[in-house]
């Protein structure tokens, strides 16, 4: 984008000449010539014959016979030179013509002097002397061998230059030996020699250095001039910010630009970081930024809330759409942060705007110029050393300790739902084997002892077992070619990640082709056609509950590998003494995680196509039509495949075959009839195992009319209007199918048992489920923007905004936004325009803006909002549909709203070797969306209702520096800083103690948008060892009614969004070698540390270190707030107390979450074009990156945890360490 | 752009309405809080029994300040909710042409919003008392949707609540059709709307009315063969199959059933409830000089159960061990209605039909039932409550009957409204002495109060 529209160089300078003297001589040429005539008239004769006669001696002969003077005014000859002179009473005139002939002379005779000049060349003689020079042809190229036409070509030292045309082509006449100057913008400055040459074809190359110098701004609708554009932007070259062997180009924004914060809640493939610009802005609905990608809004297929995000749910995964971009698609970045710059977003911009520009075919004179890049990564095994947990000697002594105190003992842990070592070794005491006569194990303590010291000496590595060393590749190969009128861009890439873990790997085809056509002088035509395809596999995972009654989240079956290798005990071992798969418990059935992630898996597919025109028509030099319009379409689909040999469709029969009383009344999962009250518990899943399914679709359709006037009046005052008229549909679909009794190993065939769905009806859930949702936007809007000679310039936009979203009213769904904004480019003025000044400020700009944006909230009831459900009783013959109001009319709800002031300054100093922008904004949010609570006469005691308000402000600044410019060295840095903080000051929630006290934390009036809240600690129980805190009753007690809403006996400990975010990146450059690293930081946050406390424990469950340091006896409450291990009859009498889970969300299990880390780091090499031409190549690099390398700080109490990572299992795991290795080849 | 944003349905057909209408019953429960404020329960002891503050509270006629279910904010809340679904049809079917079809709907829907309105202003108003102005304050009766996020009501007073109340039920009574329901049971069925019109006079004590609508419950007076099985079939039950048919319904002496949500059904063992005293009270001989034949159990002494409560466990997802418990209530019943005709035919001084209904009742409540030795004698009544005045004496037999029959079903608490009665709670320390705690007969904790947040509409709360 940059490169095509460029300032146009002044190339007609006038020849100002340099001396006073020589211009009053020319003056009196002038009037000599004018006297020429009459002179002539005089008749003096002169008579002088002599061989090598001076000059000198000529004119003083001249005086002598006829008074004249002769003055010579030129050192075109010197008065030394000698002549043969003949003259016989010739006249002056005579004389005169014979001493001149012969040379570029004249002489004018005036009174009683002659004067002698240079002659005034004639057009003729000019004309000749042109064609006298060298002319010089050739081509510009960069070096993909793309034409650059533009370009400025300079004769060196003479005011002569033309620019290349839209070929790239030049003609130039220079004289002999003469210098060439190729300049541009964005490009390096190149200087070549003519010599003897005529066609002179060269290659610019980029300079990186040179970035900033971009004068168009893409505001994703228009490019704009930027001496018109006032907002607050970051503009971002996709090759600068490129991470290589990272996939999701949304990580690409992580510490490079000032106020945008980018959380890897999730480092899963397709999982969407959590991006926030200018921090959160509204309280129940999304703080997603809006993607912009060529000009067309980018819908998610599935809309993921803030807390979704972290949830580890499958649909993470199809969460975000920019998962399906080819990285190296990517042209530029532009993120629009300010109300200013957002404006044109209107009633959608209130999260900022993230404008992505693909890359377009160049004029290469029809030659296909190739690219291809090929990354090659390894992911890193994770490893116990980093973690806090026990080994399995100190797990197996704990354990021993719990089976002093009651647990693990015979009668409890044989036929328990999960057990581990000790469950086995009682289970194995009742295995008779009839031949033998024997029990597979003696129960005495010898056999006892010897049975559990292969365990204890196992120190099980999980992560071993579970990760593995993996090898992603990444292909992509692109071809540009075009010519003048017509230009291609074609891409396609295939990536194939075998997976960090044994359960996942995935794989993805992008294609994409862009046509650019010059149909006429003012018709041109764009096409887009983009698609991607992905195949994922991913452990097979169900919803995750949060369980408010013991302070838990709960996911049935979680198989998350990295979650199970940091909660299982590493005494269990995967595989027994003969090498075989080893199983102990879970659910009542056997167990083993390997056979778990091949029996239960989750695919994912997704196919997405977007095509894509645009027209423009240029109705006249001003006034410009563009059309957009875009279709996309994509599908998504998960199956999971739980099979008849998975531990969950073994669960659902344990008990019955063989038959066991105990477990066929306790497993959960058994079927009992509520219409026979004494029957016994059946399963409903005799056979097979489970085929569920979610599908997400999405078609989007995207219209767009503008018109955009853009002149220049009197060199001075620049305007452009711009008016647009958009209408986007959107249609989501949603279909979840749950098949019983597929029997995956006999055929594919189901074996239904009907009670599994008569079960399913008495408990009001659905086997299949499918629905709708249709978002549809109209809006107008109109821009204004006028500079006066570049120094000042205003800006106002209006829009109009409508929206189905908020229901079915009339009045509700149109919004109105505005607002104004100015810059002052303080450079241009008189006062900056000092040497002095100009030396240490070499630009300046001061923005300011405000306006009014808005946002869509969570409530669409601005009618009646009837939804239809089950009815809960318990029989199937009293069950009927009903519908029920789940929002009564809200006549008064509108949109959420922002309005925000912005004040900026961009310089640039030391003639741009230091340059700094720094924007410090307020923003009061208003009309949010907020859970109200009232008086309930009007039938909805909670509503959701436009009334919170929420204050914002913040100070980012980016700074960049040439720290040291060499010929073959050069040192660049750039330090990225933004602070934001938040507070809600107006909602009237109220939200209980377990919606607060969560790692996502939640919002109360008077904190932060999502504060994290903790229980206060109070010390361990004397008699006990168990955990207190003061209570929702403003007591000392391990007992607290989470789901109490009273709040205010909880501790605030801070936003869990980080206030201050940044990025430190430095470049080297060595010839050319290249490195640079990448530190990113986050500071100002608080995270809850993983949850491993409870009130009972299992031979399952892994224990931190801390455990070591546990309360053990009376008096350890002095020393230690780790809580105790209950026995037995203490577990008991805690019954519903739940004071063990509680201290997971108190005061001592919050962490810091302020880290430094280091992201990246690259080392590249550009093979030299001498290496590279044998080859047949353009140009060549090679990398080797590190990704995700290491914390250089964060807080001690994570023990290994990393503060942006939520362990909540499911599809979620951690962004991994990774090395690549990358190859870039043209040609 | 007209595109509802999500599959929400319009209101645009009878079918509809009638699916709305399933929503127009408070799906909240009373009992809790009315039956454990009342004097059917009793003090355990401490130490026995759980004490969550659902519970506690109301025995202590304090305030509840949550809105959790099972309290009086949940059942304020859930009743306006009923009411606006009522609201919601009435208005559909006003402008909609949907003719005659839709006029049975109407009354259900006018019925449904009388009933909310009667149960809302009998626990958080002062109880009608005919002898006086009835000029307290009501609570807002609701005729249309709420469209605003906050709206301005009045309370009206207990009279005006009250002429609404008459007047939405005597304009849907007779629009009721069982034929348009598909769950009869969960609808205002002409017997459940006679039912709650025999109630509402009963409070009002219009006693003609209450005889004409009690007796319309049952045409042909069989009441007989619809008051609960206690002395044949529940008999013969075993435990599990008790709790489960109790609420069922197929049994005949249901007239409308309510789903609620709350966590009544798991409410075995609370420290303040049905104890052994209690129990003992119930099983003492009676009036007729047998007793009662009922059904009690316990979960473990002395947390005694009539076993009337089946719990349904609404699962978050279907693997889940977390929901949200459900209690199927009966809120009219053929057995409140014969024993509100008899009190009506004592309050009238008619005596012998009083005594024939009482004696129906006890003709399916005692074991061997024999009319010779079992039957309820005026001389019986005032040999066993000890008052000659026999419309005293019938009266005192109904209200006797009712507390027990209606043990852990709250109703007692309407009849100490009623009759203005003091309740004595026992409030036992840990060496087994008790101090005495006492809701006068004009207390103002007889009324419960209203959730904080209705100020904001310009409702004041009760006063303190």
């Amino acid at each position: 984008m940059y490169k095509i529209y460029i300032e146009i160089l002044c190339t007609h300078r006038r020849y100002i000449p340099k001396l006073l003297l020589m211009m009053k001589l020319i003056t009196v040429v002038l009037l000599a010539s004018l006297m020429q005539v009459s002179a002539a008239s005089f008749g003096q004769l002169v008579t002088l014959k002599e061989k090598n006669v001076t000059l000198e001696k000529v004119f003083k002969e001249i005086r002598r016979q006829s008074g004249y003077d002769v003055l010579l005014s030129t050192n075109k000859i010197k008065t030394s030179t000698t002549l043969n002179v003949d003259f016989n009473n010739s006249t002056i005139e005579e004389v005169m013509s014979k001493i001149v002939s012969g040379g570029d002379l004249h002489y004018a005779i005036e009174d009683k002097t002659i004067l002698i000049t240079l002659k005034e060349k004639s057009v003729f003689d000019k004309m000749l002397s042109y064609f006298a020079n060298v002319k010089v042809t050739g081509k510009v190229r960069d070096k993909n061998g793309v034409v650059l036409p533009g370009v400025s070509v300079r004769e060196k030292g003479v005011a002569n230059a033309v620019s290349t045309s839209g070929n790239g082509d030049f003609t130039i006449s220079v004289k002999e030996g003469a210098t060439l100057v190729f300049s541009y913008i964005g490009y390096k400055t190149l200087e070549i020699e003519v010599g003897t040459k005529t066609t002179i074809n060269v290659t610019l190359e980029e300079d990186a250095a040179q970035l900033k110098e971009v004068n168009v701004v893409s505001t994703g609708y228009q490019d704009l001039n930027k001496k018109l554009f006032t907002g607050a932007a970051t503009s971002l070259k996709a090759s600068d910010v490129k991470r290589d062997g990272i996939t999701d180009v949304s990580r690409m924004l992580e510490g490079r630009v000032a106020g945008v914060s980018v959380q890897n809640v999730s480092g899963t493939f397709g999982a969407a970081p959590k991006i926030r610009v200018r921090g959160a802005t509204s309280i129940s609905g999304d703080n997603k930024p809006l993607w912009v990608v060529d000009g067309i809004i980018l819908e998610d297929v599935v809309n993921i809330s803030n807390e979704q995000l972290s949830t580890g749910d499958p649909s993470t995964l199809v969460g975000s759409s920019v998962a399906g971009l080819n990285p190296d698609d990517i042209e530029s970045f532009n993120i629009l942060k300010d109300a200013a710059a957002t404006a044109q977003y209107g009633a959608r911009a209130m999260n900022g705007v993230v404008i992505i520009t693909t890359k377009k075919g160049r004029n290469t004179d029809g030659k296909p110029v190739f690219s291809y890049t090929g990354n090659f990564s390894s992911y890193m095994k994770p490893s116990y050393s980093n973690f806090d947990i026990l080994n399995s000697a100190d797990q197996m002594n704990v354990y021993l300790e719990m089976q002093n105190k009651g647990w693990l003992n015979h009668s409890s842990s044989s036929r328990s739902a999960n057990g581990g070592v000790f469950t086995k070794m009682y289970n194995q005491m009742y295995i008779y084997d009839p031949v033998t006569g024997t029990y597979a194990l003696r129960n005495d303590a010898q056999s006892q002892k010897q049975f559990l010291q292969r365990y204890a000496d196992s120190n099980t590595d999980w992560f071993d077992i579970l990760f593995k060393q993996s090898f992603m590749q990444e292909h992509s190969l692109s071809v540009s070619s075009g010519t003048q009128k017509s230009k291609f861009y074609a891409s396609t890439s295939y990536l194939q990640d075998n997976g960090w873990t044994v359960g996942d790997n995935v794989k993805r085809f992008t294609g994409n082709v862009r046509g650019n056509f010059d149909i006429s002088d003012k018709l041109s035509l764009e096409l887009i056609t983009q698609g991607s395809i992905r195949d994922q596999r991913a452990p097979g995972t169900l919803g995750r509950n949060g369980n408010p009654v013991y302070g838990t989240y709960d996911r049935d079956f979680d198989i998350n590998p990295f979650s199970y290798a940091l909660n299982t005990s590493r005494t269990l071992t995967a595989y027994d003494a003969n090498g075989n798969r080893e199983f102990f418990t879970q659910n009542y059935a056997p167990f083993n995680i390997l056979n778990e992630l091949e029996n239960n898996t989750l695919e994912l597919n997704l196919i997405d196509f977007k095509v894509q025109g645009g027209l423009k028509y240029k109705i006249t030099k001003d006034l410009k039509y563009a059309f957009d319009g875009a279709y996309r379409y994509a599908k998504t689909s998960q199956e999971h495949k739980i099979t008849e040999n998975s531990n969950m469709a073994q669960a659902y029969r344990a008990g019955i075959s063989p038959n066991d009383a105990t477990i066929r009344g306790n497993n959960k999962f058994l079927y009992r009839n509520p219409d026979d009250p004494n029957a016994l518990p059946v399963s409903v899943l005799p056979y097979g195992g489970f085929y569920k399914t979610n599908d997400d679709n999405i078609v989007n359709y995207y219209v767009r009319n503008s018109l955009e006037y853009d002149k220049t009046f009197n060199e001075d005052h620049l305007v452009n209007f711009f008016a647009t008229q958009e209408m986007r549909y959107i249609d989501r679909q949603n279909k979840v199918f749950d098949g019983y009794g597929y029997q995956y190993d006999k055929g594919g065939v189901p074996f239904i048992d009907p009670n599994i769905v008569k079960s399913n009806v008495e408990s009001g859930f659905n086997y299949y489920s499918m629905g709708y949702r249709y978002e549809r936007y109209l809006n107008y809007s109109l821009r204004a923007a006028y500079s006066y000679k570049g120094k000042y310039s205003i800006n106002a936009t209006g829009r109009y905004d409508g929206s189905n979203l908020l229901g079915e009213s009339p009045t509700a769904r149109w919004l109105p936004t505005w607002n104004v904004s100015g810059a002052w480019n303080i450079d241009t003025e008189k006062f900056m325009q000092g040497e002095r000044v100009k030396k240490i400020v070499n630009r300046a700009t001061l923005r300011a803006t405000y306006g009014l944006v808005a946002s869509m909230g969570s409530a669409t009831n601005s009618s009646l909002v009837l939804q239809s459900m089950g009815t809960r009783r318990p029989y199937l013959g009293e069950k009927e549909t009903k519908l029920y109001i789940s929002g009564l009319e809200n006549s008064e709800l509108t949109f959420e709203k922002l309005n925000e002031l912005n004040v900026g300054l961009d310089l640039g100093l030391f003639n741009e070797k230091l340059t700094l922008t720094v924007d410090a904004y307020k923003r009061n949010s208003f009309d949010l969306i907020g859970a109200f609570r009232n008086g309930g006469i009007g039938g909805e005691a909670v509503k959701f209702a436009n009334y919170a308000d929420m204050k914002s402000d913040g100070i980012e600044a980016s700074l960049g520096a040439k720290v040291l410019k060499a010929t073959d060295f050069n040192w660049s840095t750039q330090l990225i800083f933004g602070f934001n903080k938040n507070k809600i000051t107006n909602l009237k929630n109220q939200p209980s103690i377990f919606g607060l006290i969560g790692a996502d934390g939640g919002p109360l009036e008077g904190y932060a948008q999502r504060g994290l809240f903790s229980l206060d600690f109070q010390g361990l129980d004397p008699k006990n060892g168990s955990p207190r805190f003061i209570n929702d009753k403003g007591e000392v007690s391990g007992d607290v009614y989470l789901q109490s809403d009273v709040v205010k006996y909880l501790k605030y400990e801070g936003p869990i969004d980080p206030k201050y975010t940044g990025g430190f990146s430095n470049t080297f450059k060595y010839k050319d070698f290249t490195l640079s690293a990448l530190v990113t930081f986050a500071a100002g946050n608080k995270v809850r540390l993983s949850p491993s406390f409870k009130t009972s424990y299992t031979d399952l469950d892994a224990m931190p270190k801390a455990f070591l340091s546990r309360w053990e006896m009376q008096g350890d409450e002095l020393k230690t707030n780790v809580p105790s291990i209950l026995d037995v009859l203490e577990a008991q009498a805690f019954g519903s107390n739940y004071a063990y889970n509680n201290y997971n969300y108190s005061t001592e299990r919050v962490a810091d979450g302020g880290f430094v880390r280091m992201k990246q780091i690259i080392l590249s090499y550009n093979i030299p074009a001498k290496y590279t031409k044998k080859l047949g190549l353009t140009n060549s690099s090679i990398s080797a990156v590190g990704n995700n390398l290491f914390l250089i700080y964060s807080d001690k109490k994570l023990n290994g945890q990393d503060p942006e990572f939520f362990g909540s299992g499911g599809v979620a795991l951690p962004i991994p360490r990774q090395f690549t290795l990358s190859l870039k080849v043209g040609f | 752009m007209e595109k509802a944003p999500d599959q929400r349905t319009q209101l645009n057909s009878v079918e509809k309405v009638a699916e709305l209408l399933t929503s127009a019953y408070p799906e909240s429960n009373y009992i809790p809080f009315i039956e454990t404020s009342s004097d059917n329960v009793e003090d355990k002891g401490p130490g026995i029994g759980n004490e969550s503050r659902t519970i506690t509270q109301p025995y202590y006629w304090l305030d509840n300040d949550d809105n959790n279910s099972d309290t009086p904010t949940a059942y304020w809340n859930s009743s306006y909710e009923a009411i606006a679904a009522a609201n919601a049809a009435l208005e559909a079917i006003n402008t909609h042409n949907f003719g005659n079809a839709a006029l049975p709907y109407k009354g259900e829907a006018l019925l449904a919003r009388a009933y909310a309105h009667f149960m809302l202003v009998n626990l958080f108003s002062k109880v009608y008392d005919p002898a006086t102005s009835n000029d307290s304050p009501g609570i807002p009766y609701m005729t249309d949707p709420e469209k605003v996020v906050v709206g301005q009501y009045s309370r009206g007073t207990v009279a005006s609540v009250y002429a609404s109340i008459e007047k939405d039920l005597l304009e849907g009574l007779p629009l009721i059709k069982n034929s348009s329901y598909r769950v009869q049971k969960y609808h205002f069925t002409v017997a459940a709307a006679n039912a709650f019109a025999a109630r509402f006079y009963l409070f009002k004590k219009n006693y003609e009315k209450v005889i004409e609508y009690a007796s319309a419950v049952s045409p042909g007076n069989s009441f007989a063969t619809i008051l609960r099985p206690w002395n044949t079939r529940y008999n013969t039950y075993t435990l599990d199959e008790m709790y489960v048919y109790f609420t069922q319904a197929s049994e005949p002496s249901t007239l409308l059933l309510i789903e609620t949500a709350s966590s009544w059904a798991r409410t075995r063992t609370p420290r303040y409830g049905y104890g052994q005293v209690i129990n003992n009270e119930v099983f003492t001989t009676n009036v007729t000089g047998a007793r009662w034949c009922y059904k009690s159990a316990y979960y473990g002494q002395p947390h005694y159960s009539m076993l009337k409560w089946n719990e349904y466990f609404v699962k978050t997802s279907p693997n889940a061990t977390i929901g949200f418990p459900y209690t199927i209530v009966p809120v009219l019943t053929a057995d409140e209605t014969l024993l509100n005709r008899a009190e009506a035919y004592a309050a009238l001084g008619q005596n012998a039909l009083a005594l024939a209904d009482l004696n129906t009742y006890c003709s399916t409540r005692i074991l061997n039932y024999s009319p010779t030795t079992h039957a309820v004698t005026l001389a019986k009544i005032a040999a066993f409550y000890g008052t000659t005045d026999p419309k005293a004496g019938l009266i005192a037999t109904v209200l006797d009957f009712k507390k027990k029959e209606f043990t852990q079903e709250g109703l007692r608490w309407f009849d100490i409204l009623r009759y203005k009665l003091p309740v004595e709670h026992k409030i036992f320390a840990v060496n087994g002495s008790f101090k005495t705690i006492t809701l006068s007969a004009e207390d103002p904790r007889k009324l419960f109060q209203l959730p904080s947040q209705v100020t904001l509409s310009g409702v004041a709360q009760n006063p303190r």
